[in-house]
């Protein structure tokens, strides 16, 4: 039997939340790069596994699925040892699960998503910047926040909902949000600065997933940095 | 134990699914109405059922959620006697109704909704047609469509993955492909004729949950009706002045 396999890069915020999902439970994987930045997303090969030509994907013995939240889903239920805190089984806390993870589509995903793609990374996937787009993403990015930290930040646990261990929610949010690390180190402490518990929880899913939290974000945050000097 | 309390209005299309979706299971509910036009969504009551102040929103006997999708994967795991066919308890299959939602969000619903928002419904919830956002939106769209035929409707089944009957998929894009009858016989049938499988699709889907499908959906045929007459007596008005000239 060969290993499942993650079609990813780890500049690529979906990506990083699967592969430190998969280091974080012991799953075996071959992490299969491609590269964003060279288009290899665009190459008919890529397209026969995800036909949206967008990373992550995998290949899970020749089961093909897309869609990062889908694929933690998938690998929560299909692998064992994957403990239920990830994604619980009771109903109603499922539900508020898969409630965040619908929400973070169309609210904190285009926020810091359509932030870092049109102020600054554009280039790199040969798109142009765009301005308005920013700043329309920017206001979308600090209500999300706000929303994080009001709706499911406000009970006594250290993660979404209130609860003692990480979910799928947690992992895919911290992501995402890690993605303005783009922006540099100092905007992205103004930008959590009014909102101590979501720096409070981003700090504590890095915590709970160490090393691989920091680890997979490496290459990120050396990105960030070389594309900023 | 009370009846589950939707908070819906059939003009949204993720109300309408979850809607629709109770009727067909047969599951006994209250429909607490939330105009949209009069700003309903906004009010102090209905920011305690959905801090978002959107719709679809329920309660069931106390517990609070929001999000179409999550609605209603929680009410097939909820509700007994829901036919595994809504929403596989096979991993594979059910993997594959996550990704068709998933992509959904991104996917067909920034497309259409942005169509239709920008091009049509705006001014009733109070702000302005953008032309430049629709014709963004309505490329997304055109696109959107064309991965439902390619991608997911390639199967022997008439349902979304080759299915050989409806998922909450199938259900929830339905429900946003119908929106675009605000756009005018013409321009629905123009976007459906590119795409003939998904035009099959929806008449399949509209067939197998009948007649919820069309009952609720009646007052999108009223709307666009009246956005129909009211395009035409612009367009009159327009040649009007032209003849005068
Ligand atoms: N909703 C998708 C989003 C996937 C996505 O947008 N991936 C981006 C990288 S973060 C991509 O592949 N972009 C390439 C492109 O847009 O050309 C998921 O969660 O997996
Ligand atoms: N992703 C949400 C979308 C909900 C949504 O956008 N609802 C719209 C109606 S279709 C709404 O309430 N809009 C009011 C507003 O945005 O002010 C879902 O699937 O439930």
């Amino acid at each position: 039997m060969g290993k499942l396999c993650l079609f990813v890069d780890r500049i690529s915020q979906p990506s990083r939340a699967i592969v430190i999902f998969c280091l974080a439970n012991g799953i075996a994987m071959e992490e299969s790069e491609v590269d964003l930045l060279k288009g290899d997303h665009k190459k008919a090969e890529y397209k026969a596994i995800n036909p949206m030509g967008l990373v992550p994907a995998i290949d899970d013995h020749g089961f093909y699925l897309f869609e990062s939240h889908a694929i933690l889903r998938y690998l929560s239920s299909a692998y064992p040892d994957v403990a239920d805190h990830w994604y619980p089984a009771d109903v109603k806390k499922r539900a508020q699960i898969d409630c965040i993870l619908d929400w973070h589509h169309t609210n904190l995903r285009p926020g810091s998503g359509g932030l870092t793609i049109n102020r600054v990374a554009a280039p790199l996937l040969g798109r142009p910047l765009d301005e308005k787009a920013a700043a329309e993403s920017e206001v979308l990015l600090k209500a999300s926040i706000k929303r994080i930290d009001t709706l499911w930040l406000n009970k006594e646990g250290s993660f979404l909902t209130g609860n003692e261990q990480p979910s799928i929610a947690d992992l895919s949010l911290a992501c995402e949000l890690m993605q303005v690390e783009f922006l540099g180190e100092e905007y992205k402490s103004e930008l959590l600065s009014p909102h101590p518990k979501v720096k409070h929880w981003l700090d504590a899913v890095e915590k709970a997933l160490a090393p691989h939290f920091g680890d997979v974000h490496q290459k990120l945050k050396a990105g960030a940095l070389a594309f900023r000097k | 134990m009370g009846k589950l309390r939707l908070f819906v209005d059939r003009m949204s299309q993720p109300s309408r699914a979850v809607l629709i979706f109770c009727l067909a299971n047969g599951i006994d509910l209250e429909e607490h109405l939330v105009n949209l036009a009069k700003g309903e969504h906004r009010k102090a009551e209905f920011k305690l059922i959905n801090p978002m102040c959107q719709v679809p929103a329920m309660d069931d006997n106390g517990f609070h959620l929001f999000e179409s999708h999550a609605m209603l994967k929680y009410l097939v795991c909820t509700y007994p006697n829901i036919k595994d066919h809504w929403y596989p308890a096979d991993l594979r299959k059910r993997a594959q109704i996550d990704c068709i939602l998933d992509w959904h969000h991104s996917g067909l619903r920034r497309g259409s909704a942005g169509l239709v928002m920008n091009s049509v419904i705006a001014p009733v919830m109070g702000r302005k047609l953008d032309p430049q956002a629709a014709a963004e939106a309505e490329a997304l769209l055109k696109a959107s469509l064309g991965k439902i035929e390619t991608v997911w409707l390639t199967g022997n089944g008439k349902f979304l993955t080759g299915s050989l009957q409806p998922s909450i998929a199938d259900l929830s894009l339905a429900c946003e492909v119908m929106q675009l009858q605000l756009l005018g016989k013409a321009k629905f049938s123009d976007l459906l004729d590119s795409n003939p499988k998904v035009k099959n699709w929806l008449a399949a889907v509209e067939r197998t949950l009948s007649p919820h499908f069309s009952q609720v959906h009646d007052i999108i045929w009223k709307a666009a009706t009246m956005y129909e007459n009211k395009r035409e007596r612009e367009a009159r008005k327009a040649d009007g002045t032209i003849s005068k000239l």
